[in-house]
């Protein structure tokens, strides 16, 4: 009988000198939920309509998110860090059913009056057809293993 | 939304004030499904750790913020802003438990494409939150 764990953990501890411009994150994939619209569109009190029916668009941000699965899949550990910056292109809008593939890649790194900073960008396309929906990019500050903001 | 809806330059919109409290927090959890950051002690949902990283009491998402932000933009502008609109910010105060934000957007500049807005999100005291622009296709 192997004494071998079921699922060994790969993921590298996430801090500062273990990231580095040019790495790249994912890819993960997900469908985008009607449900899940449904309760973004109520957290954020809108009735838009586009957020509603069977080919309901989903709000820009509901999946913004997924800077923190791609982090996780790749990193453990950590504290978190603070969002300082976020931009976002949109080319297309993502639907319910959509199948979804999200890549991510760390663009930048520095180190600025105490604070280390990183820019992750990420690619959001339909898992179907590679075609590029969304691209955004979030620069945050990296909290300390000791919790504070280095 | 047909061009005779445009905003004219200088022209102003603003959203209704969002109450940020524990339940709209909550809300939003719901909302973005995973992670479930909130469930572990983190700046957002323990004292100690806001301490740590230099805030008074723990801080709300900023990814909140922004998506109170954009729903001002998509409100206004409907699918035009998904097909080929952008949005590019500065988180530079924390929004607190209990804070009412305001979202505001001003017609700022027009190109032959596109129109450009100034965007920002003031707190209940007026002190700015958030900050940057929003484009959107003509």
């Amino acid at each position: 009988m192997s004494t071998e764990p079921i699922a060994k953990d790969d993921r590298i501890e996430m801090r500062a000198e273990n990231l580095r411009t040019g790495m790249r994150l994912g890819p993960i994939f997900y469908i985008v939920e009607p449900e899940q619209i449904k309760a973004f569109a109520s957290a954020l009190r809108t009735s838009n309509p586009l957020y509603e029916g069977e080919s309901a668009v989903a709000p820009p941000t509901m999946r913004l998110l997924d800077y923190a699965l791609l982090i996780a899949h790749h990193f453990k550990g950590g504290k978190g860090g603070v969002h300082a910056k976020h931009r976002c292109e949109l080319l297309e809008p993502m639907r319910a059913g959509q199948a979804i593939r999200v890549d991510g890649t760390v663009i930048a790194t520095e180190r600025r009056r105490g604070k280390f900073y990183f820019t992750l960008e990420y690619e959001t396309r339909d898992a179907t057809d590679d075609r590029l929906l969304m691209r955004q990019a979030i620069t945050a500050v990296l909290l300390s293993p000791e919790g504070a903001l280095e | 939304m047909s061009k005779m809806n445009e905003p004219a330059l200088g022209e102003e919109l603003a959203a209704s004030p969002y109450l940020l409290d524990e339940a709209a927090a909550e809300a939003y959890q719901r909302g973005i499904q995973e992670p479930r950051r909130l469930w572990r002690k983190n700046i957002h949902s323990d004292r100690d750790a806001a301490a740590r990283a230099g805030f008074s009491a723990p801080i709300a998402a900023g990814e909140q913020t922004i998506a109170v932000a954009m729903q001002l933009i998509v409100d206004r502008f409907g699918e035009r802003f998904f097909r080929g609109g952008s949005f590019d910010v500065a988180l530079i105060k924390p929004v607190f438990f209990g804070d009412t934000i305001i979202a505001h957007a001003r017609a700022a500049r027009a190109g032959n494409d596109h129109l450009e807005l100034d965007v920002w999100v003031d707190n209940q005291d007026g002190v700015r939150v958030l900050a940057g622009t929003a484009r959107v296709r003509r």
